[in-house]
């Protein structure tokens, strides 16, 4: 237990010296099975959101529901732009498709069916949200409650500019 | 284990790897996770003392990727101190590294040394993975390499032995696969077209004196995948070579099968309305890289991935009676040689402005699932079996009919209905007796407060005719969450076994807790009475017995 605690302090300390701020450097399958490179969505100053999401998984759906509702709005007025990444598993992958047209979502779907990303980004829990731009993660947040979208909107709307 | 070393390496660390923007000069990016989860059982004057060693257990993950220019390593430090969480697999125990791994990776080559999750088509014939609630990380130690001469093309090989709690198990692996974009290869414009192809041989000499007896065991894949405008379709197959039969853990050394399983999906897409249908058919279809291992409850040593087809439901009470899997041949304690089924999802948005869509429209999702044993005459006493139809279902193993319907009202009020018609048999699901017939119907209505607040309210009932002594009869079941912004909630729920003719066994499970998150970081703290039986994440099932206590979970990135 000792060791433990002070694996977990070394590691606190060690860790405010650095800090993970970018998108790692992988390919990525989109919904209709092209593989494209993940640091080529936040390029040219494009600022984006990468929603980390399943199936299975209530709060994310709720979250992506509720974007979906005001992303016209949110395009409009910020050009973000929001990438649904599924880290659903071959078990549940084959529901992506029809639950996205079926929830009628807008926006892009990516894959990660054997959690890379996921992974990479030292994600233990989903929902994940991310807003990037230039590669560089600027925010993060993990989990989902009703009305926290309104606060995810104030920030794209501070990094949009 | 010389910990202390590995302190102080980590403790420099940063030191010697800035990021970027010093100088100029590119040292690369150290980048890391950590992951506890502990628990502190306590005495339950109603369910009983804690009988086990070690009522604190705690199990925790450091993960530390490092990356520069195309090369990458990683390594990742278990802990499980003093023990690991209750019925985890018992080879994860004390503090050591888990996995670790070196690499190169460019657009065409990719190459890993160490530790690598792996995956062939849909895992039917090899995943490697990790699931830290359920305690699986099988991942292979060895080499693995993908060559992608063109974007149409890749090509992996790889050779290594899979994790095993802090070892490798005794079989070597050897895999190749191929995945070969036809529909650019042929210039197709609207159609999509990819064909993958794949080997996994399992290479275990055992101490087996029968003519009939080879070390390595032989799998081989072929599947096909099609989209053209709004319909998608993929069909895959997968034969599994003869292999000595071995029954509840010991080898039998004469008698030999083989394995089979056919996948095949169609599906239906366009905005507002999705569908989906998959039918399997699995025969002695279990594939482990350790023969002696194929009893063990604990989801170890598997090297394909044959989870249940069903949906994974959202509530307590939904989730009580969950279908597993059913891929083994056994004679012992009860016939079974794979299962055959199927399940249909539909996805529909009825339209904003309709009667029943309403201002906001309402959306349905609905599921079908039902998987039967495979039809065969078998001799016990033998061990021998015949499958003769193909599509001959057998015993019904599982039925359910499932229907959730989410409805916006205003931009303050939503609610969710969602009600589950469950056939479960437990006699072959899990070994024991009885058939069970149950209704589950959940309500649960949220309310925005403003300024992130929110307020959640879920109630539930499950009719249900089990006999079961822990679980008989009817429940009911609330929760109720208060969200007092998006970094911070508190919950309290609790499912109760009313309904049980046993008055001892009509037992509260309640939880209370709270979360909090803020950047990377999220802590969960709980106190609460766990109900034995199964968690499911994703099809995959881990038992857990029934417990009370404390519990702390710990996460963050960085």
């Amino acid at each position: 237990m000792r060791t433990l605690i002070t694996l977990l302090l070394t590691l606190t300390i060690s860790t405010t010296v650095f800090g993970q701020d970018v998108l790692p450097k992988m390919q990525i399958e989109t919904l209709k099975g092209a593989n494209i490179n993940l640091e080529d969505i936040s390029s040219n100053d494009q600022l984006v959101i990468v929603s980390l999401w399943a199936t299975w998984c209530v709060p994310c759906k709720n979250e992506l529901d509720a974007i979906n509702d005001v992303y016209e709005d949110w395009v409009e007025e910020t050009n973000v732009k929001l990438y649904a990444v599924s880290v659903d598993d071959s078990r549940t992958v084959k529901r992506v498709k029809p639950l996205v047209s079926g929830k009628g979502w807008e926006f892009d779907i990516l894959l990660d069916t054997n959690s890379d990303l996921k992974r990479k980004l030292n994600a233990p829990t989903i929902p994940l949200t991310l807003l990037v731009k230039n590669n560089k993660i600027l925010y993060r947040h993990s989990g989902y409650t009703p009305g926290s979208e309104d606060e995810l909107y104030e920030k794209i709307k501070e990094f949009s500019k | 284990m010389n910990r202390y070393k590995l302190i102080a390496t980590l403790l420099c660390a940063p030191f010697f790897m800035f990021s970027q923007e010093d100088d100029k000069k590119d040292y690369g990016k150290l980048s890391g996770g950590i992951e506890s989860n502990s628990q502190y059982y306590v005495d339950d004057s109603k369910t009983g003392d804690f009988e086990e060693d070690d009522p604190f257990r705690s199990n925790n993950y450091l993960r530390l990727n490092y990356d520069y220019k195309n090369w990458f390593a990683h390594i990742q430090v278990e802990s499980y101190e003093p023990n690991a969480i209750l019925n985890f697999y018992p080879k994860y125990k004390g503090t050591d590294v888990g996995t670790f791994a070196v690499g190169y990776k460019s657009s065409k080559f990719e190459a890993t040394l160490g530790h690598f999750y792996e995956q062939f088509g849909s895992g039917l014939i090899l995943r490697s993975w990790e699931d830290r609630q359920l305690g699986i990380n099988n991942s292979i130690r060895g080499a693995n390499v993908k060559y992608r001469p063109t974007n149409a093309l890749e090509f992996s090989s790889l050779y290594g032995r899979q994790r095993d709690g802090f070892e490798v198990s005794d079989g070597s692996i050897y895999g190749f696969n191929a995945e070969i974009g036809l529909s650019s290869l042929f210039k197709l414009e609207t159609t999509g077209l990819d064909l993958g192809l794949s080997y996994v041989g399992r290479d275990e000499d055992l101490d087996v004196d029968n003519p009939n007896f080879e070390s390595l065991t032989n799998a081989f894949s072929a599947r096909l995948d099609f989209t053209e405008g709004n319909i998608y379709s993929s069909i895959e197959y997968v034969k599994k070579g003869e292999d000595v039969y071995s029954e509840l853990g010991n080898i039998i050394e004469d008698r030999y099968f083989d394995g089979s399983a056919w996948l095949f999906n169609f599906g239906y897409a366009k905005s507002g309305l999705g569908i989906d249908a998959t039918f399997r058919r699995m025969e002695n279809m279990a594939f482990f890289s350790e023969r002696d291992e194929s009893a063990n409850v604990f989801n170890q040593n598997y090297l394909n991935f044959i989870p249940a087809l069903t949906k994974q439901h959202d509530y307590g009470l939904t989730n009580i009676f969950v279908y597993q899997s059913q891929p083994r041949l056994t004679f012992n304690p009860i016939f079974k040689s794979g299962e055959i089924g199927g399940q249909v999802d539909i996805f529909y948005n009825i339209k904003k402005g309709t009667t029943l869509g309403g201002k906001y429209g309402t959306k349905l999702a609905f599921n079908y699932a039902t998987w039967s044993g495979l039809k065969g005459n078998f001799n016990i006493n033998d061990r021998t079996y015949e499958d003769t139809e193909f599509f001959g279902f057998g015993e019904k193993y599982f039925e359910e009919f499932s229907l959730d319907i989410k409805k916006k009202w205003s931009p303050k009020w939503s609610s969710i209905v969602s009600i589950v018609n469950t056939f479960y048999n437990a006699r072959f699901v899990e070994d024991r007796i009885g058939e069970v017939n149950a209704t589950a119907i959940v309500g649960e209505v949220t309310r925005k407060l403003g300024n992130g607040k929110s307020v959640r309210a879920e109630v539930s009932h499950l009719f249900s005719d089990d006999e079961t002594s822990e679980r008989a009869k009817n429940w009911a079941g609330g929760t109720l969450e208060y969200n007092f912004s998006s970094r911070l909630s508190v919950f309290a729920t609790d499912i109760w076994n009313y309904g049980n003719p046993d008055e001892d066994r009509q037992i509260h499970y309640y939880t209370f807790g709270g979360s909090f998150t803020k950047g990377a970081t999220r802590v969960m703290a709980s106190y609460g009475r766990q109900r034995g039986g199964l968690v499911c994440v994703g099809g995959i099932c881990r038992f857990v017995p029934e417990n009370t206590g404390f519990s702390l979970s710990v996460s963050t990135s960085f």
